[in-house]
Order: C-alpha cells, then structure tokens, then sequence
C-alpha cells in the first residue's frame, strides 16, 4: 500500500510548547540523494532532521523508512480512517461530497476534538494501518545514522570502541550466535574504516585526546559502521575551527560521489550547490524552495531565499 | 582553667577512657558501621529512587520527590527519633535494637540525598551522548548501562563520599539514643568526670581524623580516576 521511498515526510508538525517550529512538512528522499537543507537559524531545518530519526516526536504528520512507519499514524493522512470516522459518517448523512466531507474534516481539524468519539470502527481502521506498517523506532534508526554538530563521541570509550559499540550491540540484540567471530569481523570493519580516514593510529586513543575535525571524522565512520541507507547530518562543520572543515567536507564529498544517500542541513553553501543533487530552502517551518542546486542558487524564486542568498553568498 | 589545664585533661581523658576502657574502639566502631549501613544501604535504596523518578511512571514521581523533599527539609534529629519509635512497632516480631532503628533512620534519611547525587550525576552527562547512542538504535537500556552511567559514575563517586562523610557527622546524633557510637562517649565520660570540655575536644579530634582521612582518601580516588579517563 506504500511506495518504497528511501525515507518519506509526510506532513510533519512539531510544536515546542506555544512554539511552532514545522507547520507541515513533507518530502521524499530516494536512494542516492544528496540532499541539502539550507536556511536560517531558527526555520527548522534542524528539527526537521531530528524528526526524520525521531529524536524529536512530531507533533503531527508521519515518518516511513523504506516503507515503514516510524511514526504513530496519523489519521488525516489515510482517507480509510477518515472515511470510517463518526465525524466522517454525519457530514456525508447531511449530504455533503466524500471529497468535500475530507478536505473540510482536513481543513477544519475536526478528527482530534472528537478522538474519543470517534468509535470503534475508526480505532480498529488506526490499529490496522499501524500493524501492517509500524517498524520498531531502533530498528528504523539503524537504518538511518546521525552525525550531530557537536561530534558527540561517547567520552567514555576509545575510538575503536566508539565505532565498536553499535554494530556489538546490534548483534547481541539479534542473538548472533557466535559473537567473538562477529566482533572480530566488526573490529577489522571498524580498522579498516579508520585506516580510510588515515586514523588508525588513533585506535585506542580516547575523544577528549582528538581535534574537532578528527572526532567529527570518526563520528561519521562510526555512523558508517551500522551500514546505514541513509545518513542525516545536523550541521557537521558548524563546530569546527575553520582549518578543518575542508577535511570533513572531503569526506562527505567522498560518501556521496559513492552514491550513499545523504541529507545534510548546513551553512556550507559551497558543497550544497557543488555535492548535493537538490537543495530544500526552509524558511519559518515551511519547505520553500526544493529543486536542484543551480535552480536553487542561481534562479531563487522566495524572495525570503534571495535575501538569505544575499546575506550568505 | 588555663590551656594547659585543658590540654593535661584531654590527655587523660583521651588515654584512661578511650584506650584504657576501649572506648575509641567500640566508639569509631560504631560510628562507622552505622554510617556504613546507611551509605550502603542508602546508595542502594537511593539507586532506586533515582531510577523511580526518572522513569515515566507520574504517581512514583510524585511519590518520591514527596519522600526526597520532606527528608532534606526536616531535620534528622526528628528523622530518627519518628524511626526509633515507628520501627518497633511496624516490625514487633523482629524486635529491633535501638541501633536498628537508628540505622535504619539514618538509611531512609541517606538515600533520599543519594538519589539526588545519582539523579544529578546522571542528568549532568552531556545529552548529546543519549543522543548519539539512541540515534545509532541502541536501546535506553544500552545507552544507559553503555554510555552513560560509565560517565555518570566519575560524577557521582566524589558526591558519594562526600555524603559519607556528612553521615559520619550525622551518627553523632544517634547520642541521643545512647547506642555506644563516637559521641555516646561524651555521655558516659561525663557522667564519671564531670569533665565536659576536653573530652568534647577530644570527640572532635577523634571525629576530625576520621573525616579528614576519608576525604585525604576520595581526593586520591578522584585523581586516580581522572587519570584512566
């Protein structure tokens, strides 16, 4: 009943209290993408990274990985649950069109001040669509690892261990059965993903001992390391002495030309219009601009883009 | 009286009562096995309540921050004598000693400080870390027992022999319960002597070093630790 996007936004809102920080996002993200997010601070590009991988719960809307729900469902996105709903049934007895009785019910927000009232028939129709769909939040996120701008290293490991740790983990989650002949194999992964980066000297060294660039490095082959399909990337070289960016970028421009899927929020306007195949321009919650780099860059359409384009290039 | 008076007394106080009649060995004794009951006890009671109210579960939330709240805003004075009452009649088939009921007072009072350092200890680890280690899907519990209680324990470790030491003071309390710890000895040497200033002296000094090595001991356990960071 779904199409097999890579990772799918449907619709998300967050609200921080009284704050609205997405008003209703939606994008798709297929294999192989290099997908940047630029914006100001503040428009929620963040936040709708961190939504992708459910650090942050959407308020509203639904995340899908590879055609998985990780999300609870979210009733007006699925018409068979309008359609079974009481609110639903009573606009149609009063005469009104399937559609119309939709987009008013849509419009209107009328499903959430009646949840309870809507009746057994309309939770059997949300259970469904969750059991057939649902996939467990860390199974979903293994799918899909994180770089953060503050590197977050587990301070209390070494390297080796640092890029160590989940993939062990996993196995033991999965009761792989002969578990040493597994963590030797991830161990001569996690090496030779060190020795990619020209760290592997750096093996038993623990993070405090590292510069920003070399943790941000290590950060990402960590991420690596769990062989995700999708990399999410929350301002990578934003916490970065300006030296080392470059060594970070070369990095990431080395994961995308092998065809990893990326999405990427960032300040670094260079490597969304030179790497990146589309560019998402968030302004106030909202996606404003979604097109490819020269479209993005060179022929904005917002004018709330072209003031920001002036203001960064 | 003349300091040399006092300095001769404390001396004979010191030799004739605390060696000859042994009561620095039963007093220290005393005092640190209470306090090391309640620090025992208390880490492991404290351990839970800190676990109790950082879980989503609401009613226990309130529940223990009503405990913590009322045993750090009443005095522990208060907190024993309600224990050296209420025990023996909630346990009557036990028949519990004094020192029971004392250390049991002392326990309560101890972990509801406890669960604070642990709670705090756990709070001050970068949130990045959680976050790093939820977002590679390991689960709360890995990332709990993984990632952040190893970082959490060099937090809490210095607190907890911090809270050590201020039990060691707080025994003194159980006095007033004459269950034959450090500050019991007061009353036992006074009745005898009538001698009340260089035997309270004396007390201090036994008390001072005491604490003083303990917390000579938590400097270098610090330091040791900070050194295989």
């Amino acid at each position: 009943m779904h199409d097999q996007n890579m990772l799918d936004v449907k619709n998300i809102y967050k609200n921080f209290g009284s704050l609205k920080v997405l008003k209703g996002v939606s994008t798709t993200v297929d294999k192989g993408e290099v997908i940047s997010v630029i914006g100001a601070s503040g428009s929620g590009k963040s936040t709708l990274l961190r939504c992708m991988n459910l650090l942050e719960e959407p308020t509203f809307g639904e995340v899908w990985i590879e055609g998985k729900l990780m999300t609870p469902v979210d009733p007006y996105l699925h018409y068979d649950v309008i359609r079974v709903s009481k609110t639903y049934k009573n606009l149609v007895a009063g005469g009104m069109e399937d559609t119309e009785a939709i987009m008013k019910i849509k419009a209107e927000d009328l499903l959430i001040e009646k949840h309870s009232a809507e009746g057994s028939e309309y939770k059997a129709m949300m259970d469904k669509i969750y059991r057939e769909n649902h996939i467990d939040t860390n199974l979903g996120r293994r799918k899909m690892s994180m770089v953060f701008q503050q590197f977050n290293l587990f301070n209390n490991l070494n390297v080796l261990d640092n890029i160590m740790l989940a993939p062990v983990e996993t196995a033991k989650y999965n009761k792989v059965k002969d578990l040493k002949a597994e963590k030797e194999k991830i161990e001569a992964q996690a090496m030779s993903l060190l020795k990619r980066i020209g760290l592997e000297d750096k093996a038993k060294v623990f993070p405090s001992k590292l510069s920003g660039g070399q943790k941000q490095r290590i950060a990402i082959v960590r991420s690596l390391a769990m062989n995700p399909d999708v990399m999410l990337f929350d301002e990578p070289t934003s916490a970065l002495d300006p030296e080392m960016i470059g060594e970070v970028l070369d990095l990431m421009k080395e994961l995308a030309s092998a065809g990893m899927t990326m999405v990427v929020v960032t300040h670094e306007m260079g490597f969304a219009r030179e790497v990146s195949n589309r560019v998402l321009f968030m302004d106030e919650g909202y996606i404003k601009e979604d097109g490819a780099p020269e479209k993005v860059f060179d022929d904005p359409q917002d004018p709330r883009l072209q003031d920001f384009l002036s203001k960064v290039l | 009286m003349t300091l040399g008076s006092i300095l001769h007394d404390m001396w004979d106080i010191f030799v004739k009562f605390y060696i000859g009649e042994g009561l620095l060995v039963t007093g220290v004794g005393y005092t640190l096995l209470l306090s090391a009951i309640a620090v025992f006890f208390g880490t492991i009671l404290g351990s839970l309540l800190a676990v109790g109210k950082m879980s989503r579960i609401k009613p226990l939330q309130y529940i223990i921050t009503a405990f913590v709240e009322i045993m750090r805003g009443t005095p522990a004075l208060l907190q024993l004598y309600i224990a050296y009452f209420i025990v023996p009649m909630m346990l009557t088939n036990l028949n519990p000693t004094p020192i029971a009921c004392v250390a049991i007072g002392l326990t309560l009072n101890s972990a509801a400080y406890v669960s604070e350092i642990i709670r705090s200890g756990i709070n001050a680890v970068d949130k990045g870390q959680t976050e790093a280690a939820r977002a590679l899907g390991l689960t709360s519990r890995t990332t709990m027992t993984k990632v952040v209680m190893p970082q959490a324990v060099r937090n809490i470790l210095p607190a907890l022999g911090n809270e050590f030491i201020t039990i060691i003071k707080e025994t003194s309390l159980a006095s007033n319960f004459f269950v034959g710890e450090l500050m019991t000895t007061y009353a036992i040497i006074k009745g005898v002597t009538f001698n009340t200033v260089p035997t309270l002296i004396d007390i201090g000094i036994i008390y001072f070093v005491m604490t003083f090595t303990l917390s000579k001991l938590i400097g270098v356990a610090e330091r040791r630790m900070k050194a295989g960071a």
